[in-house]
């Protein structure tokens, strides 16, 4: 049987803990999206107890247990929440700098470029923004000794990139493209919020759908 | 007699109430408010058959005025949602209407310098109309186009958008406004008339329904965009709230009875896979051979990938200027800042480590005098609370002839207040 290079990088993207999405695996998410290919994917996954899933928007995959039942399955899945739980204040600080530095109240989405440049110079010009990526870089998922914002900055964008949030393009550097593994983020924030009863501010306003 | 009564009473409910049908019909996309007050108004016009509802409507919004009252009430006010869609068009079209009256009594005197120069006029003003109706809608299509980037804060993002909805609304109550039978009455059986009102004005028309329901489209993408952002907006604020309010806080799934796990922390860990050449394969030999060459070399030259050469060297382009900084990233400082942080997060374990070991298996070359010192000077650069968790002994030996002195050859690095 002839190998299929497709295949098997998006079986190692998956098993790796990897999300799929056509930011971070161009190809491996176009793969996915023909049926006969997830239908054989989902075949060999099963043969792990495991299947393919897709994030709450449907634009990235991943692999997750089919039976959580085992003891080992279990312990995979508590370790694997508690990495994210022990790093989640960071994550949402970085977020909360990236939103004010860049002046606006989104949060960062998949498919949003974030430029290395442009955020070092909206925080080099705001002290309060310095103090921001100082206090990151003193939490143990950012931490780095280096005193200068720039590096300071570059050692949380590496993290990001390692932690496969971000994609560098091109060669240049500085500039990067937020993957699927932001929305991957927000669904287990979605289920925290809901288990831990925490409140977010405000309401929603469902005339406007309406009035369309 | 009966049903003369009948048709005068549904009429007088009709006058009665007819506040409330108009507010219905303008505002409210033909339904009744369903409020107390309003209660015994909408059984009357009910009892008339003025209003309908489904029988299990578990909709609050109220019931719908009757198909054919809508239409006269369409008919009524079709000049006034003109005038509240565009007041330029309505006079546009006022001034018409009275150039088709004196088109026509110039065509009953057979006054026909009169006609001609009415015929040019009428065609000057179905001009300016056609090219009002389409640069109203240009003018909308474009407003939409930028996404209101220019509103950074969300909630008046969203209230841009409720203009837009707004604005859609008028176009829309425009283009309504020109109904293909009154044009057709308007034109009757005059050639020129005709040509105008049943050819030029619908096509304009027509075309600009399918700009103003594709702008809808959009306007409905860019809402189900903009809320989507409004709620992971407002997650994130509640839990750096949460993260203020209750410092050193950390979720926990620990109650979660994981036999029935949530799909959304149902998450694998990574799977290592792990590959072996086939040194019992004869025929991969030459191939073995190759790779075994390569890798020889690539121990060598540490940095191969041009890309990863550039990084280590810390260049980064600057994208606003379009210039290159290099930043001088000491590969000794980051190493030793590794090590230091690898220890004081517990890396370690109860374990110790000799800086040496470190600096002989990073492949660094550096001199161990230039390594030691590198690293107390991280060491001691290290925040206060930082460096009490990090436990540091020198190895030494006197110095053979000023036997104060003592000789360095080694550090010791452990987590504080763990026992070895």
């Amino acid at each position: 049987m002839a190998a299929n290079p497709l295949f098997e990088q998006t079986i190692m993207a998956l098993l790796a803990g990897d999300v799929i999405c056509e930011y971070q695996h161009d190809s491996l998410h176009n793969y996915l999206s023909i049926p006969g290919h997830q239908q054989q994917v989902s075949s060999f996954l099963a043969q792990m107890n495991r299947v393919l899933r897709t994030t709450s928007d449907q634009s990235a995959w991943l692999c997750a247990f089919e039976s959580t039942k085992p003891k080992e399955v279990k312990d995979s899945i508590r370790k694997r929440f508690d990495e994210v739980a022990n790093n989640l204040e960071p994550l949402v600080a970085f977020l909360r700098l990236v939103m004010t530095s860049e002046g606006n109240q989104r949060p960062v989405t998949p498919g949003d470029r974030i430029s290395e440049g442009a955020l070092l110079e909206q925080i080099s010009n705001a002290p309060s923004l310095e103090s921001r990526l100082r206090s990151l870089t003193e939490s143990k998922y950012f931490r780095t000794q280096k005193a200068d914002s720039a590096l300071q900055l570059r050692t949380v964008i590496k993290k990001l990139e390692d932690e496969g949030f971000l994609k560098r393009l091109g060669s240049s550097g500085s500039q990067f493209i937020a993957t699927g593994r932001w929305t991957w983020l927000y669904d287990l924030m979605g289920f925290i919020q809901a288990h831990e009863g925490i409140a977010d501010s405000g309401s929603y306003d469902d005339e406007q759908m309406r009035m369309l | 007699m009966a049903k003369a009564d009948d048709a005068q009473s549904a009429l007088v409910a009709l006058a009665r109430h007819a506040d409330l049908i108009l507010d219905a019909h303008l505002n409210n996309a033909n339904r009744i408010r369903e409020t107390r007050e309003n209660q015994s108004i909408l059984e009357s016009l009910e009892r008339h058959r003025l209003v309908w509802r489904y029988r299990d409507d578990d909709d609050d919004s109220g019931p719908n005025l009757n198909k054919e009252l809508v239409h006269l009430l369409a008919h009524i006010t079709r000049a006034q949602r003109r005038r509240w869609a565009s007041e330029r068009i309505h006079e546009l079209w006022s001034d018409l209407q009275e150039l088709f009256e004196d088109y026509r009594e110039a065509k009953r005197l057979a006054a026909y310098t009169d006609k001609d120069r009415l015929e040019s006029s009428i065609a000057e003003h179905v001009n300016m109309l056609i090219e009002d109706i389409r640069s109203a809608n240009e003018a909308y299509s474009s407003y939409l186009d930028g996404g209101y980037m220019y509103v950074t804060d969300l909630d008046l993002r969203i209230r841009e958008n409720e203009k837009a909805i707004d604005r859609a609304g008028k176009l829309n109550a425009l283009f309504d406004s020109f109904n293909i039978n009154e044009l057709a009455e308007q034109a009757g059986t005059d050639t020129f008339l005709r040509r105008l009102l049943l050819k030029h004005l619908p096509a304009t028309l027509e075309e600009g329904r399918k700009n103003l329901a594709s702008s809808i489209s959009r306007l409905s993408v860019m809402l189900v965009r903009m809320r989507e952002d409004q709620r992971l907006s407002r997650m994130v604020g509640g839990f750096e709230q949460q993260f203020v309010n209750n410092p050193g806080y950390v979720p926990s799934i620990a109650d979660i009875n994981l036999d029935n796990c949530p799909a959304r922390i149902n998450l694998t860990s990574e799977f290592r896979v792990a590959s072996h050449p086939d040194v019992y394969e004869a025929a991969d030999e030459s191939d073995m051979v190759a790779l075994a060459e390569v890798a020889r070399t690539e121990r060598d030259v540490k940095i191969s990938d041009p890309l990863e050469a550039y990084r280590a060297e810390g260049i980064i382009t600057n994208d606003l200027l379009s210039a290159d900084e290099v930043d001088e990233d000491d590969p000794t400082d980051s190493l030793a800042e590794e090590l230091i942080l690898h220890v004081i997060d517990g890396g370690l374990g109860d374990k110790e480590i000799r800086a040496l070991s470190v600096l002989a298996s990073s492949g660094l070359l550096i001199d161990e005098e230039g390594w030691l010192y590198a690293l107390e000077g991280t060491i001691n650069a290290l925040h206060p609370d930082d460096r009490r968790c990090l436990h540091l002994s020198y190895c030494y030996h006197p110095h053979t002839t000023y036997r104060d002195n003592i000789h360095i050859h080694d550090m010791i690095l452990r987590q504080h207040d763990v026992s070895v």
